[in-house]
């Protein structure tokens, strides 16, 4: 029965952001037990196409030039959305889906001015990005957590799908990385690079403000 | 190459932090707001025929001639009946069944053109009503597979209303008849 519903529920839509789209909500309403395979690809899909995680990812990597700060920094990304998603969906964690992605979108903002070394410039201090992208890291699964919850999932077979979504949400990451890594490591190899990495995170943080703003009026009309 | 020299200055940092937030403020005001929202504060939605994007469409008209059908089909145990109607793609129907005794149907389509005996199943449970409303996905033939599952003779009242073409019960099966199957190619059990 879990497949039942599949085709025909495939055309309501839904608003803003990227959530799932018509089809693929329908598919998790309907699922009642395990699907790893079906969450593993909505949550690889999620995280290639949602460009707040996306941009995020940009800034994130933007200056990392060695392949061992790439995967430290993104284990740690990894390691908070990771915590957040599982206990947000285990726990029946309710956020406010509004609230959680303007927050997202202003980690884009924070790690565009992080690359435009805003902190020491501006403020005289220089933040552990480390930590940062830790905290960051659990604001984005709690976000991951409140687009799972928006749909009625089942409780038969919650956990197998929760941990098959969040590996797909890594796959997807993964996948992502590695497009990025390439261009930029390209990208660096160019005097280019230099001239316009501060137009490049200047952009950034013109995208972070732009999500963040779509969200803020979202909160206000909606919530 | 030395941090300081390497560093902007802060001038040139909340310059861009500013420009940033303006551009942003710019697009959200001028372009998402009426696309996404409806909302238009500068105009720019009506002038650049923006608003329409962000408006639902709450309500359509069909073609085609509106129908309402009531039917009565009596079932004894074991025994099966089809009821089918002809939509074209993207046609609603409204429907709302019950029955007296417990069943399990299958509610399943074949489109126009399909090889005999295929067909998708959109819903097939065990349960004794459904309301609800269905849209076409395919233009062809579309409906009811119930089977009495209990010991008793039931009745399954069915109405339907919306912009199909004919409504039939089926009882009987043609010469060559093949099996029906569903969407994963398992066999839809007809015969009791």
């Amino acid at each position: 029965m879990v497949l039942v519903g599949f085709a025909v529920l495939a055309q309501s839509g839904t608003a803003l952001g990227h959530p799932m789209d018509g089809s693929n909500a329908g598919f998790v309403q309907s699922v009642d037990g395990p699907a790893p395979g079906p969450f593993l690809y909505l949550g690889a899909k999620h995280m290639v196409t949602g460009y707040d995680h996306l941009l995020f990812l940009v800034g994130v990597v933007f200056f990392l030039y060695r392949l061992k700060d790439v995967v430290l920094y993104v284990s740690l990304f990894t390691l908070g959305h990771s915590l957040t998603l599982l206990v947000g969906v285990l726990g029946n964690v309710g956020v406010n889906a509004y609230v959680i992605d303007a927050i997202i979108g202003l980690s884009v903002v924070y790690k565009g001015f992080e690359n435009v070394n805003g902190f020491e410039r501006v403020f005289n201090t220089k933040p552990n990005t480390r930590i940062a992208v830790l905290v960051f890291g659990l604001f984005h699964g709690l976000g991951l957590a409140t687009k799972l919850q928006e749909f009625t999932v089942s409780d038969n077979g919650l956990v197998a799908n929760i941990l098959s979504f969040n590996v797909g949400v890594e796959i997807g990451q993964i996948l992502a990385l590695v497009g990025v890594v390439a261009l930029l490591s390209y990208w660096r190899t160019r005097p280019s690079f230099l001239s316009y990495s501060f137009a490049t995170n200047t952009a950034l943080m013109a995208g972070g403000f732009l999500l963040a703003g779509m969200q803020v009026v979202g909160y206000v009309l909606f919530s | 190459m030395t941090e300081s020299t390497a560093l902007p200055s802060r001038r040139k940092v909340l310059t861009a932090v500013t420009g940033a937030f303006v551009v942003a403020a710019a697009l959200l005001v001028g372009a998402i707001l009426p696309a996404e929202y409806g909302i238009d504060p500068v105009g720019t939605g009506r002038l650049l025929g923006l608003l329409a994007l962000g408006q639902s469409q709450p309500f359509a008209t069909e073609e085609g001639e509106y129908r309402v059908d009531r039917a009565e089909l009596s079932l004894y145990p074991a025994e099966w009946v089809e009821y089918f109607y002809r939509l074209d793609e993207g046609s609603n129907m409204v429907f709302t069944w019950d029955a007296t005794g417990p069943v399990t149907y299958n509610f399943h389509a074949s489109p126009d053109g399909a090889p005999a005996g295929y067909a998708e199943s959109f819903d097939a449970q065990d349960l004794a009503e459904g309301h609800g409303t269905y849209t076409a996905p395919f233009t062809g033939i579309h409906g009811w597979y119930w089977e009495n599952i209990g010991t008793e003779e039931i009745t399954i009242t069915l109405t339907t209303a919306g912009f199909y073409t004919t409504a039939e019960e089926g009882r009987a099966r043609a010469a060559g008849y093949k099996p029906l199957t569903d969407i994963r190619g398992n066999r839809i059990p007809v015969d009791p």
